[in-house]
């Protein structure tokens, strides 16, 4: 999930939450006393209506309460009134209901108001003791005042509990968007830092906030910066000594060429051949360093365009088994479907060049390079096989490192210089592919993946 | 014996002395310069038979020195490009080098090079003095080293003439690549070498594709060029 969306629902969620406490609160505090007060009002009425009612009674009879009774069961509040003697037989009112009565007889073993809550009413019961002694119970069934319901309350304030979590999602969005559009801008820019565009500066876009993001942003450009100069730097260094190497190089040889010109001992000529070998040795060196620290300080500044793998390793292959056939060894191409891949041609063809001529060099007199191009799961896969004998499972990642040889003898006999599968490697990666490499039986399998264009 | 005048410019005084020695066993009148504006500046001045060019140049790079003269001139140029640096090559080439030999080269290598551009452009001059090859809107005289399309020139390097010459004498039928690299660049096709592979992509990038965004020359794979006719 987003950190936006994180940001954004967290906040949300919250305020979401702290609006529905307050909700809760609010019918809470203003129910409650309201219950209280009503409870006051009917102990109250209660305790005066009895009062006033035994004394009618008794000045005036039967006939003077039922009119009193009837004045006070005003019907908006009350359902019923009752007016009992000693014995518990009605002396007066309207029928009341079972529970009332037992009420009465609770009543008359105490000495307060008896009170019972059902659901719509609310029960009261007081035993009066009249001058004569005489016992008498006043009941009484009041009609509830009706009491908002937490779930009323809610369906009653729904448009403005709306208009509460809309505006604070506005604020959260607005909140979250503020928090995380400089990081998305910051991840952004070290993405296309990390691609190579070294030229990619990040504060501009933050705008002018002076919070912790926006220094972040300002150190990420420093740092940007210094990169940037370090790495450039570090091309022209490696530029200007491969070009001050090989001056002396281009001067040696022409005096070389010169000094064979003059000698015409037989004697010298093969130690001619040798300076010449190994200053052509030295040269290539030079190149393929060249090549090499081009590939490690990353911006892979290619242009892209499709390269049709197929073509390019048939080509290869070729020239490959012309060179292994002096050597009396040979290159077969096995397979090749037809694979497109977006990259540099150069730098695909010295990749594939650089494994093969590997495979070559390696595979045993009087055998068979193969070399096959397949379409597999979305990749296309080149796997090249030698019958060299293989190297050590245990040296087998150790391959592409840089002037890495497996047996320095053999290697130095052979001609390689140890930068080859280097350089294929680093190829690889910068199209975002992957080599790997693999003993079989007698030889050495080396498989390049490579992602197809779509 | 007519001596052949080569222009070197190259900054590397010594390397100068010594590429001098050898030409100059090897039957050649060199002349050095040794930075880029006094270097355009002989080549202009129409003494030279051809001109050996450094790309690393004080005052002007090879690449300004050469841009500079072709606008008027068509003095062959033999590049000296850095090694394994393909836009180098590439910029070399299109800008109108008629060859590149990279540095550090082979003293026998240049002297065969040079001798290749020589030859190529005297004998076209001698042998077929006066032909012409039409084939539909390109039109190429021999004498003249022009090539034409549609009545506009196509300002081709010598190279990419001699490979435009010889697939037009043959259109419409397969080239051989080892048969174009022994007839045009004078030496043997050796494998990973693809300067062949580029000087037809830059002709064909002068020559455009046809109407139907067809290629004119087309590559047979393993095999090597034909220049098609429009059916």
């Amino acid at each position: 999930m987003s950190l936006f969306l994180k940001i954004f629902l967290w906040f949300w969620l919250s305020i979401a939450l702290v609006v529905a406490a307050l909700t809760i609160v609010h019918w809470s505090t203003q129910t409650e006393p309201l219950v209280r007060q009503w409870q006051i009002f009917v102990g109250e009425a209660v305790n005066t209506n009895s009062q006033t009612a035994v004394q009618i009674f008794e000045n005036e009879g039967k006939q003077g309460l039922e009119e009193y009774l009837n004045r006070i069961s005003n019907p908006e509040r009350v359902n019923a009134v009752g007016f009992f003697d000693g014995n518990l037989q009605q002396v007066a009112g309207n029928e009341i209901s079972p529970e009332a009565r037992n009420l009465a007889t609770a009543a008359l073993a105490s000495d307060v108001v008896e009170m019972h809550r059902l659901p719509e009413q609310t029960l009261a019961a007081r035993k009066i003791k009249s001058k004569t002694d005489e016992n008498y119970v006043y009941v009484i069934q009041y009609r509830r005042p009706q009491q908002t319901t937490l779930l009323t309350e809610i369906t009653n304030r729904i448009p403005q509990i709306l208009a509460v979590i809309f505006a604070a999602g506005l604020g959260c969005y607005g909140l979250a968007r503020y928090l995380s559009s400089p990081i998305g801008k910051l991840r952004k820019a070290t993405k296309k830092f990390a691609d190579g565009d070294l030229h990619t500066r990040v504060a501009p876009e933050i705008g002018n906030r002076r919070d912790e993001l926006a220094r972040l942003a300002k150190d990420f450009d420093e740092m940007a910066e210094r990169i940037e100069s370090l790495l450039s730097s570090q091309k022209r260094l490696t530029q200007d000594i491969s070009h001050e190497l090989r001056s002396p190089l281009a001067r040696l040889n022409v005096a070389l060429e010169l000094a064979k010109q003059k000698s015409d001992s037989e004697s010298t000529a093969p130690i001619f051949e040798r300076i010449e070998n190994e200053s052509n040795r030295l040269n290539e060196m030079i190149g393929r360093l060249l090549t090499l620290s081009k590939l490690e300080t990353g911006a892979p500044d290619f242009t892209k365009s499709e390269v049709k793998l197929s073509a390019l390793v048939e080509n290869i292959a070729a020239d490959a088994d012309f060179e292994a056939q002096a050597k009396s060894k040979s290159v077969r191409l096995l397979e090749n479907q037809d694979c497109t891949v977006l990259g540099s041609e150069n730098l695909l063809r010295s990749a594939v060049e650089n494994v093969l001529r590997n495979a070559v060099r390696y595979t045993k007199e009087a055998t068979t390079v193969e070399i096959s191009v397949a379409k597999r799961n979305g990749n296309a896969e080149i796997v090249v096989r030698d019958f060299g004998g293989g190297i050590p499972e245990e040296e087998l990642e150790n391959i592409f490192r840089p002037f890495y040889r497996v047996g320095e003898a053999r290697e130095r006999k052979t001609g390689g210089i140890g930068l080859g599968l280097a350089i294929a490697e680093r190829a690889v990666h910068a199209h975002k592919g992957t080599i790997t490499a693999k003993n079989a039986e007698n030889g050495l399998i080396v498989e390049i993946r490579l992602p197809m264009a779509a | 014996m007519f001596m052949n005048q080569i222009l070197l410019i190259d900054d590397d005084e010594e390397l100068c002395e010594l590429v001098s020695e050898f030409l100059s066993v090897e039957g050649f009148d060199i002349e050095a310069v040794h930075d880029g504006a006094e270097g355009l500046e002989k080549a202009l001045s129409e003494d030279f038979d051809l001109a050996i060019l450094d790309v690393m140049l004080p005052k002007m790079n090879g690449f300004d020195v050469l841009r500079n003269l072709r606008e008027t001139s068509r003095l062959p140029v033999l590049m000296l490009t850095a090694r394994g640096d393909d836009t180098e090559r590439i910029v070399g080439l299109e800008t109108g080098a008629d060859d590149y030999l990279p540095k550090p080269f082979n003293p026998r290598e240049l002297v065969a090079r040079i001798r290749a551009v020589l030859r190529r452009i005297s004998e076209t001059g001698d042998k077929f003095r006066g032909e012409k090859i039409q084939v539909e809107d390109v039109e190429i005289s021999i004498s003249a080293r022009s090539a034409k399309r549609g009545g506009e020139d196509l300002n081709l390097t010598s190279v990419e003439f001699d490979l435009l010459a010889a697939l037009l004498r043959e259109a419409g039928m397969i080239i051989k690549k080892e048969d174009l690299s022994e007839t045009v660049l004078d030496r043997k096709l050796s494998p990973f070498d693809r300067s062949l592979d580029m000087h037809i992509s830059n002709l064909r990038k002068k020559l455009g594709a046809r109407a139907g965004g067809e290629e004119r020359i087309k590559t047979i794979r393993s095999v090597g060029y034909i220049y098609t006719l429009d059916t």
